[in-house]
């Protein structure tokens, strides 16, 4: 199991290495763009590229190399600034990293703040979100998971899968459009908007209900799916239908026999998605204007920020690398009996 | 105790027993009942799944409208030729006037959620709602209860003008005055009165003390008219009588001075209900009444407009504005296509007239042109007349005022339907939502065909060969599986733009990886079963292990999760639309839905019809792909019989 684990995380590791590294190249192989604002700010961006080694400045013209900007200071001298040969920048980028968790500067969102700052703010905003959903998501999809197994086959059975099935298959886009058009726009009882941090407590409370509705509702179905068939199976099993004929009532084998073998493949689930959504529903995000690093995904792709976009792809890939890796190794944990990665 | 049988007196011997067929020849005979083949069998499982015949009858019917809507519709949505003045028309399937479906829009007074009230304004002046063009207004309702404002509105009336004292660091007082200058004569009897208010509700004890006085700018001489005081009553003053008293006969360039007395840190004001200058001189009094108001809002207003008359009061130190102005919310059904493709009067000439008869297009009698005029061809401009203007002394007709509905004017030969309304660029919806689906489905396709073709080969050698291969090319595929799908779709972009071809290359990029893992489940698991085995003992080889024992079998799962790629394919599409990454250049169905999104609060139908399709789109896939998955899995081939 040790081997096993140390196996998966390594594995993990490098990927996440060779997915970083192409990102990081594939994104330097665009043209650079020109910093905008005044000459200060300009410079202070360049000077700080050129600190961490992707850029080198020159009092005069370099014909040999790409010229990305040049800043004409207060006093009248011009500085040109040229960009180093890609591969350069990335071991650059790689003793950065190493040595200094120096992720870079915003270029236009924030123009000369460090993205680690910037993200740090957003992530929070985003992991409240999905925390919350997850919280809600959980209880109430085993609940109706249970309640749509043990009714199986009856009326309560049909109406939960049926609404179940209908709403996986919706779209995340076309939930939250209906959402926010019943209970923002015809019935203005929520915000249309995600409040700003000087509305008032009640307000941002109010906030959180569309983004936590709407997240955990994919959540809530996906889970009470998941329930049911698990359940259903074990039910059906050999096991219960011994604990029966020994004399146990429905109740005592579902809640001793079946509701324990069932909800093994669960928790790794449940695990796996509190880690994949703290990355936050980048389109709830972008829809309901949440200040999270979902919606700075897209804002720094849209000011071609590419120090930023960077750091929040990063942040993506990472997440969704881990989830893979933890549910993985949750399967084993929970039940001794599935021995991952094994030999036949 | 159980019974034992004697067999004793059963006799058995030799001659009990006989050959069956003996001496007969024995061949394979055919099978008497009717054989049934793989594809005939899914059909029929397929069939006995209620809901995934649903799912592909809804399926089917959005396929169909996908092909043939955009060949057959009127509307043309091919970027460019929207009209934009055809932009936001409600949906429209029956006649308007039916209340349902007819193209209006109802207008309504809402309270929001901070108590502030949104709806359309009644505008006195014109008739009609603020903004409205007035023939397509229908059932209107005006509030009888006026809304009070404080803020000038173009429709508001009354209320007072508020003079505030400002922030800025000036000691000075805050003065408000006309900027018209005016003479004053003593023989001139020129009056002046004024109506202030004591209101309360804005911030009691926040009015404040004032003086008022009139200043003659070319001397500078002051009379005061009103000392500082804090009693808010009604004024009139006498002014000839004032300059009298002053000893002046007259002042050339005299302004009206309301003087506010500055607190620092508070906000003080004074509230005027309305104005009043005159004197017995016609000519000066109408100069007298462009600075005199009865109307508190009017004023303000007249002060923005500005240039055509003197800008009505001048302020220094002070802040002016307007409290308790008098708005009227109304309700009302708006006929957006009268609007856009309505009826437009013209005048016609006699002879011009006589002409449209004579090409055929149309039929009257000269006697009694409008009720005998009658359309022969659509081609007529001319749907209905409306007047006719005769010569008053021969009493023969000169011309006719008649009406070129707008739509023909436009090109229409009819009024046009929008069934699902238009959108921002006057695109007609139905047409450019199944052209744009049409887009999709094509990128889907396109997707997960290159994905079948490449999944199911690198799948197969990856499953049948086993071993060293299979262990590289799953590390392979475990590497580019951990690039996020997004984070492919974005570099992609970022390197080759955006179109067609960029988004089928950056889905197949990791889209492939599915298949190719479905396919090498499949093949394990039937790579070591015994038929195999015994087609390999037999000789075959390799190739046709693959392509006659193994693919077949295993065809089902792969078959379907590819049709199920499509409708991911759709889905990442949309995704990435609302992300702003969408497909440019064409047509797609989740760049609508993206452009669409901004006017959910105004013109939900936008939304609302594109999402209803969507979701249509997504659920029947998802159970025409289940029923898919049961009908062609083998091994459920007679289970549920």
């Amino acid at each position: 199991m040790g081997k096993y684990v140390v196996k998966r995380v390594l594995l993990a590791l490098m990927t996440a290495f060779i997915v970083l590294s192409l990102t990081f190249i594939l994104i330097k192989l665009l043209p650079p763009e020109k910093s905008v604002g005044t000459a200060v700010t300009r410079q202070t961006y360049y000077d700080n590229q050129v600190s961490l080694g992707y850029m080198t400045s020159s009092r005069f013209q370099l014909p040999d190399l790409q010229l990305v900007d040049f800043v004409t200071a207060k006093n009248g001298t011009v500085t040109y600034y040229y960009e180093v040969p890609v591969m350069e920048q990335y071991f650059k980028w790689i003793s950065n990293i190493l040595f200094h968790w120096d992720w870079g500067h915003s270029q236009f969102i924030e123009p000369n703040v460090k993205a680690t700052v910037i993200i740090g703010e957003r992530l929070l905003t985003s992991m409240k979100i999905n925390i919350i959903s997850v919280v809600v998501a959980v209880p109430i999809g085993i609940a109706l998971g249970i309640w749509a197994a043990l009714k199986k086959n009856t009326m309560t059975d049909h109406v939960i899968s049926t609404t179940v099935m209908i709403l996986i298959s919706l779209p995340s886009f076309v939930i939250i459009a209906f959402l926010m058009l019943l209970l923002c726009y015809n019935n203005p009882i929520l915000p249309t908007q995600w409040p700003n941090p000087t509305a008032p407590t009640s307000e941002k409370a109010l906030g959180y209900i569309l983004p936590v509705f709407s997240l955990s509702l994919g959540s809530i179905c996906g889970y009470c799916r998941f329930v049911r068939a698990e359940l259903c199976e074990v039910m059906e099993s050999d096991y219960l239908l011994l604990a029966r004929t020994k004399g146990l009532t429905r109740k005592q084998a579902i809640l001793r026999h079946a509701m324990k073998n069932a909800m093994v493949p669960i928790f790794p689930s449940v695990l796996a998605e509190f880690i994949g959504i703290m990355g936050g529903s980048m389109i709830l995000e972008n829809l309901y204007g949440i200040t999270g690093i979902g919606s700075l995904f897209v804002k720094s792709m849209t000011a071609k920020d590419y120090n930023i976009l960077f750091v929040d792809l990063a942040i993506f890939t990472t997440l969704g690398l881990l989830a893979g890796v933890l549910l993985d190794l949750s399967y084993g944990f929970i039940d001794p009996r599935i021995r991952m990665g094994a030999k036949k | 105790m159980a019974q034992s049988v004697d067999v004793s007196k059963y006799e058995i011997n030799e001659d009990s027993f006989r050959f069956v067929n003996s001496g007969k020849r024995i061949t394979d005979t055919q099978l008497k009942t009717k054989g049934s083949s793989f594809g005939k069998d899914a059909f029929r499982r397929f069939c006995k799944n209620k809901a995934s015949i649903a799912g592909a009858i809804v399926l089917g019917i959005l396929l169909l409208l996908s092909a043939i809507v955009p060949m057959v519709s009127p509307f043309s949505v091919e970027p460019g030729a929207g009209n934009i003045s055809e932009h936001f028309l409600q949906p429209k399937l029956f006649e308007a006037g039916t209340g349902f479906w007819d193209g209006t829009k109802e207008y309504k007074k809402s309270v929001n959620r901070d108590g502030s009230i949104s709806g359309v304004v009644y505008d006195f002046e014109n008739e009609c709602p603020a903004g409205f063009y007035k023939p397509a207004v229908s059932k209107l309702v005006v509030d009888s209860e006026p809304t009070y404002i404080n803020k000038a509105t173009p429709t508001g009336k009354g209320g007072y003008m508020t003079f505030q004292t400002d922030n800025n660091d000036s000691q000075d007082n805050a003065v408000l005055y006309n900027y018209y200058q005016f003479p004053v004569t003593a023989d001139g009897e020129y009056t002046f009165a004024y109506t202030m208010h004591t209101q309360d509700g804005v911030n009691e004890g926040s009015l404040g003390k004032f003086c008022v006085y009139l200043l003659d700018e070319e001397t500078s001489e002051k009379i005061v008219l009103q000392d500082w005081t804090t009693s808010y009553n009604n004024a009139s003053f006498d002014l000839s009588a004032k300059l009298t008293e002053n000893g002046f006969t007259a002042l050339n360039a005299c302004r009206i001075y309301f003087e506010v007395e500055k607190v620092p840190n508070q906000s003080k004001y004074i509230l005027l209900e309305n104005l009043t200058l005159s004197c017995a001189d016609e000519t000066a009094n109408a100069n007298l009444a462009a600075i005199s108001f009865t109307d508190a809002t009017e004023m303000v207003n007249r002060a923005k407009v500005g240039t055509e008359i003197p800008a009505g009061y001048w302020q220094s130190n002070g802040v002016k504005g307007v409290y308790n102005s008098k708005i009227y919310y109304c309700e009302f059904v708006f006929d957006t296509y009268e609007e856009v493709y309505g009826r437009s009067e013209e005048v016609y000439a006699i002879s011009d007239f006589r002409k449209l008869k004579e090409q055929g297009l149309c039929d009257f009698d000269e006697k009694n042109i409008i009720e005998t005029f009658t359309v022969l061809s659509d081609e007529c401009p001319i749907k209905e007349v409306l007047d006719v203007t005769k010569n008053h002394k021969t009493g023969k007709v000169q011309s006719v005022k008649v009406n070129v509905p707008k739509y023909y004017k436009m090109g229409y030969d009819k009024m046009p339907r929008h069934i699902l309304g238009t959108d921002e660029n006057g695109y007609d919806l139905f047409t450019l939502m199944f052209t744009s689906l049409r887009t999709s489905l094509l990128l889907g396709l396109c997707t997960a065909a290159f994905c079948f073709c490449f999944g199911l080969v690198w799948g197969s050698i990856s499953g049948y060969f086993g071993g060293g291969v299979d262990l590289a090319m799953e590390r392979f595929c475990e590497i580019l599986g951990g690039v996020p799908w997004l984070v492919v779709m974005t570099l992609a972009i970022l390197h080759f733009g955006s179109n067609f071809l960029t988004f089928v290359m950056a889905l197949c990029l990791t889209g492939w990886m599915g298949t190719a893992a479905r396919t090498r489940t499949q093949f394990y698991r039937f790579k070591g079963s015994e038929y195999v085995l015994a087609s390999r003992t037999l000789g075959a080889r390799d190739m046709r292990l693959i392509f006659r024992h193994i693919l077949p079998n295993s065809l089902g799962t792969i078959v379907t999760s590819s049709v199920l790629m499509i409708v991911s394919t759709i889905y990442s599409e949309a995704t990435l639309a609302y992300l702003n990454l969408g497909l440019q250049g064409t047509q797609a169905f989740g760049v609508m839905m993206a452009a669409n999104q901004q006017y959910i609060q105004s013109y939900s139908f936008l939304v609302v019809f594109p999402a209803v399709v969507m979701a249509l789109l997504m659920i029947s896939f998802n159970l025409f792909g289940n029923g898919l998955r049961d009908a062609l899995n083998p091994t459920l081939r007679g289970a549920e019989d």
